[in-house]
């Protein structure tokens, strides 16, 4: 058996820098405000990995396990996951454009005009706002697909793809309130003939037109109504419907398994 | 390694390896769960920030309600609700349908309510088959439908100069000018235009004219004794429209009156279509054998649904031009109107 040496004077450079590491390491991890935060340890061990899953508020929507097939990248696509992720890179670039834009007709376009030519980054956020809106709606599908086709919408999962129903609703009218925010040609005629088709509905055309869109054609009402739809009311209800979307997946055992 | 043990001892053993624990079939989230979804996010994250620095979202000129560009569309992913309301009533183009789709996507599991075939992709025998093939049709007859409504169209000038879906039904002679009876089924065309057939289903209410002889009901003055289409049957009042009553005057129907050929051929036509070939794919698939299962009949359903969807989308984005032609996608060219051409 080798002779275990006492831990004692650092004999050359090498040593006295790692000593000097160990130091740092521990004032940094180790210390009362950083164990105040993390309440576990790095996650080297199987323990530690547990751990901070489980205490995480972020990473607490997963379980701390999972079975091995579906974490294989071709059983969903991630499409789930990126839908959500969609939905978060809108909701910081979103909160951005809002800094901007003021909903009113004389102001709207000169404010996404102004947004585009003299505010840093302005374009750049409304490009991505806009593309990573698209993606959302490619994805939602995808992802319904992706549920469908793996019958992962089976006993005791009915009530979750409902409300991923929900969710494929939400997401549509959401990208559809933003359609009309920029206040161009593009945006009104679109929403026009959405006006149109809402006042289609079988004896309730005049009513969904008056309720939904603020008028009898699309003008000052339907751009405010449809930014407070786009910016809080559709947002907030689409994430409570995630809430329990992502909560149900859990309670209902986790992804589908065969049987 | 005991296992292999065993295997090399001889084959007197049985090298079966006892079936795995569920536990040990489980990986932890952290790192491998974790992990692939962060490469995703990030992969993601450079992908939109890069296409974002090329491609700019449009921005046209400042929305003027009295400049109609034309053609002017709807988002893509409504796109396809439009291109159905140019081929039936509006209100199930519109509204009634795509609801339908919807509560159809959301009673599924309600109604296939069997464990089996759930957890992995297309678990049932033939579903990857019926699934391309419920696809592959979806896709043609929608497509076929939309250009057998546009029956005046040809969408392939350089090949096919004169195939119109209209020649069909072009032995239905003109309708004689002038006159209000007609016996025979005729087709009205416009003054000093060439006879067309039927170009599409709105032309059975609006161009086809026949009439048949009819008794004079309860002796009324103004009939003629003979029953013509479409001009008789336009106006039939609803029973209870508008009846004083109760509290007043009931609006039941909010003054509407049947229009039975605008019936016939925007509603009763095209719902008898989509529900007959719906039936007509499930039904072939079905007698091949195909179709075991309730979950194969509902695979069938949701492709198709989904594929139309598509093919429909893509109509409306690529295949409409001016007033909503049907056209070859490079001969679009959108009228943006006379307003002012530079943003204020």
């Amino acid at each position: 058996m080798a002779v275990t040496e006492e831990p004692g004077k650092p004999r050359n450079w090498s040593e006295r820098i790692g000593v000097l590491q160990d130091r740092i390491y521990d004032k940094v991890f180790h210390n009362y405000v950083w164990q105040s935060i993390f309440r576990s340890g790095y996650p080297n061990t199987p323990r530690n990995q547990m751990l901070v899953v489980a205490t995480n508020v972020f990473l607490h929507l997963h379980p701390t396990r999972i079975h091995r097939t579906h974490v294989k990248i071709t059983h969903t696509y991630c499409l789930g996951g990126l839908t959500f992720f969609m939905f978060l890179i809108l909701t910081v670039t979103g909160v951005l454009l809002m800094f901007y834009y003021v909903p009113d007709v004389n102001r709207a376009y000169q404010d996404i005009a102004a947004l585009e030519t003299n505010v840093k980054f302005g374009l750049l956020m409304r490009n991505i706002h806009r593309w990573t809106a698209h993606a959302m709606v490619i994805l939602v599908f995808l992802h319904m697909m992706r549920v469908f086709y793996t019958g992962a919408y089976k006993p005791p999962r009915e009530f979750n793809w409902v409300v991923g129903v929900i969710l494929l609703v939400l997401t549509l009218v959401l990208s559809f309130t933003g359609y009309l925010l920029p206040w161009d040609q593009l945006a009104l005629w679109a929403v026009t003939v959405g006006h149109g088709i809402g006042g289609s509905a079988p004896y309730f055309g005049d009513e969904t037109q008056l309720v939904v869109f603020g008028g009898y054609e699309v003008g000052p009402n339907t751009l405010i109504r449809f930014y407070t739809l786009h910016v809080i009311a559709l947002p907030l209800l689409a994430a409570i419907f995630m809430a329990v979307h992502f909560w149900r997946i859990r309670r209902d055992g986790g992804m589908a398994r065969p049987l | 390694m005991a296992v292999e043990a065993q295997r090399a001892a001889g084959p007197a053993a049985p090298a079966r390896p006892r079936p795995k624990r569920e536990r040990e079939e489980e990986v932890l989230v952290w790192p491998d769960l974790v992990f692939v979804e962060f490469i995703a996010a990030v992969l993601f994250t450079i992908t939109f920030t890069i296409l974002s620095v090329f491609i700019n979202a449009p921005l046209l000129n400042r929305a003027n309600p009295v400049v109609t560009p034309n053609p002017s569309k709807a988002p893509w992913y409504f796109l396809n609700l439009q291109e159905l309301l140019l081929h039936m009533d509006k209100a199930w183009a519109g509204v009634l349908l795509p609801t339908i789709a919807l509560g159809f996507f959301a009673v599924i599991p309600y109604l296939d309510r069997s464990r089996e075939a759930q957890g992995i992709w297309f678990g049932t025998k033939y579903s990857v088959r019926l699934t391309v093939i419920a696809a592959i049709y979806a896709v043609v007859v929608s497509f076929g439908l939309v250009v057998f409504d546009a029956g005046d169209r040809n969408l392939t000038p350089e090949f096919m100069p004169t195939v119109r879906t209209e020649m069909l039904t072009r032995w239905i002679p003109s309708c004689p000018e002038g006159t209000d009876h007609v016996g025979f089924p005729c087709l009205k065309d416009e003054a000093g235009s060439p006879h067309l057939g039927i170009t599409n289903t709105k032309d059975i209410s609006k161009r086809l004219e026949f009439s048949v002889p009819f008794p004079k009901v309860f002796g009324n003055p103004t009939s003629d004794g003979e029953l013509d289409w479409p001009r008789d049957l336009g106006h039939i009042p609803v029973p209870f429209n508008n009846v004083d009553c109760c509290y007043g005057s009931l609006h039941l129907w909010k003054g509407m009156y049947l229009n039975i050929p605008d019936i016939i051929a925007n509603q009763v036509i095209p719902l008898v279509t989509i529900v007959f070939l719906a039936l007509l794919i499930i039904y072939i698939l079905f007698r091949l054998g195909w179709v075991r299962t309730k979950r194969d009949i509902f695979i069938i359903m949701f492709t198709a649904v989904l594929a139309s969807y598509l093919t429909l989308s893509l109509v409306g984005s690529f295949f409409r031009g001016q007033g909503q032609a049907l056209i070859p996608p490079w001969e679009i060219k959108v009228d943006e109107g006379a307003g002012e051409l530079h943003p204020p």
